[in-house]
């Protein structure tokens, strides 16, 4: 089942547009958003929740227009922007009073069973929290009112090592677990190769590709040259290393390359293909 | 609705909103300028849109099940209150005034029916330039801020010279007390009327100006 479509999404900014977005999230799947700063992540992420208003496109969540009805899709969304930063004073008790108010099908004893997971402590304001437990809150608000969707933007970013790791198998958790479907927008690749079923690659507000991670990664391999590099279009993005060149080149092409051949993995596909 | 109004209360509420209709006491002093304590009640609204920045109410308000129009709502509801909530705080000490102290106010228009009248008017007009500029773009507190300051002091201003420069404005309008009571009952009657027709073209205009908006 697809629970979110985004068909041919346009917004025009001075000196940056998305065009013609297109993708679709299946149920019970996580799925990546790459692209290098500025791409249009976040404003993808903005406009499926009408915190920008497309210029064109359509986006359909659970099979459903989203503008005519939005209350009923927000009921099943979870969007976490990074960690909470609103209300960085009001205590955790306070902010979870309000929005429960909000959710029909809030769940007092799922909050009360994520909060402890996630050892936090409802006296703390969000100031009082790391990176990490702050995503965590915004994650048992989400998972108390049994959001289907989850959407978050950089969720790892800022975080250490161990807390992103732990982060990451709270999501595959969640997805093994309790059928919840999850996009998250990164610039941390190995976060993806972690958990990602199928990734999604936006530059300069085009995708460039969306399927799965198995097979995106599959289509690519590294060219290594201890030399110069020849001339050939088969090669992308050329860049220097310690020991030489690299090049990124579809795995189809790889015949009669005079190259050390490696893998790809999706850091090195995406600094080659951002040097296009 | 009552969820958002919640929300308004325990989280975008600020204190100084609540401290400031205690300046209602004001009226105590003998003589003053007494529109300043309504003047205050604005201040109370802008430090509630600019608390409401600082801590990303709306981005907050956004994700949860709510639409743009509800989240103008329920602001505007919150500053209703705020507002009659002045009035009413303002109404025991002017009856206080009256029968402790029986001079004319030195400083300023006496404190009688018209005076609420025209005070109703002023922050009638500042509900409409402020609001109607603030939803243009709420990350913006201090422009319309300062509009709705100055919409606020000309009617003040106009209010006052009036006294000088029409007879009728100081013999039945500045009169202490109750005397000549219904033309004072019309302005107080018009003035609420104009406040919540100022208020409710001011909702209109923010609703529209806050859908188009991107955050």
């Amino acid at each position: 089942m697809t629970v979110l479509s985004v068909k041919n999404l346009c917004k025009k900014y001075e000196g940056f547009a998305l065009k013609n977005v297109s993708f679709d999230l299946r149920e019970g799947e996580i799925t990546g958003f790459i692209g290098r700063n500025g791409a249009g992540k976040t404003t993808t992420l903005k406009s499926l929740l009408n915190f920008v208003h497309p210029d064109g496109g359509e986006i359909r969540f659970f099979g459903r227009e989203f503008a005519p009805h939005e209350l009923e899709i927000k009921q099943k969304l979870g969007f976490v922007s990074g960690g909470i930063d609103y209300y960085p004073m009001k205590k955790l008790k306070t902010i979870t009073d309000v929005t429960r108010r909000f959710y029909h099908e809030w769940d007092d004893a799922a909050y009360r069973r994520y909060m402890e997971l996630f050892g936090l402590d409802e006296r703390k304001t969000p100031k009082q929290l790391s990176e990490g437990m702050k995503v965590k809150y915004s994650l048992a608000l989400a998972l108390s009112h049994h959001a289907k969707l989850l959407l978050f933007d950089e969720p790892t970013s800022g975080l250490d090592p161990v807390s992103r790791d732990e982060l990451l198998d709270i999501f595959m958790d969640l997805v093994q677990n309790e059928d919840i479907t999850l996009l998250f927008s990164t610039h941390i690749t190995t976060d993806l190769e972690k958990c990602a079923d199928n990734i999604i690659y936006i530059k300069n507000g085009e995708i460039l590709a969306e399927e799965g991670l198995d097979a995106f990664l599959a289509e690519y391999k590294v060219a290594r040259f201890s030399g110069g590099v020849p001339h050939d279009p088969r090669l992308v993005g050329v860049k220097r290393e310690r020991t030489g060149h690299t090049a990124l080149v579809r795995a189809d092409d790889i015949a009669a390359l005079d190259a050390e051949i490696t893998d790809a993995d999706l850091e090195e596909i995406m600094v080659h293909m951002e040097k296009e | 609705m009552k969820d958002l109004i919640y929300k308004e209360l325990m989280l975008a509420m600020h204190p100084a909103a609540i401290l400031f209709l205690c300046l209602s006491s004001m009226l105590m002093i003998p003589s003053y300028p007494y529109f300043i304590i309504f003047f205050y009640t604005c201040l109370g609204v802008f430090f509630i849109c600019m608390s409401g920045r600082e801590n990303k109410d709306i981005y907050y308000t956004m994700l949860l099940p709510a639409e743009k129009r509800g989240i103008v709502a329920a602001r505007f509801l919150l500053v209703v209150l705020i507002e009659l909530l002045q009035f009413a705080a303002a109404v025991p000490f002017a009856l206080l005034r009256s029968a402790v102290y029986s001079g004319p106010n030195e400083a300023g228009m006496n404190v009688n029916a018209a005076f609420f009248g025209f005070a109703f008017l002023m922050l009638g007009l500042f509900n409409l330039v402020f609001f109607t500029k603030y939803y243009k773009n709420p990350n913006k507190v201090g422009v319309p801020f300062l509009l709705g300051c100055i919409a606020f002091s000309v009617c003040m201003l106009f209010v006052e010279a009036s006294r000088f420069a029409v007879p009728f404005v100081e013999h039945y309008l500045n009169a202490p007390g109750a005397q000549n009571l219904p033309y004072q009952a019309a302005v107080l009657a018009i003035g609420a009327a104009l406040w919540a027709l100022l208020t409710a073209a001011a909702y209109r205009r923010s609703v529209k100006s806050f859908e188009a908006f991107d955050l």
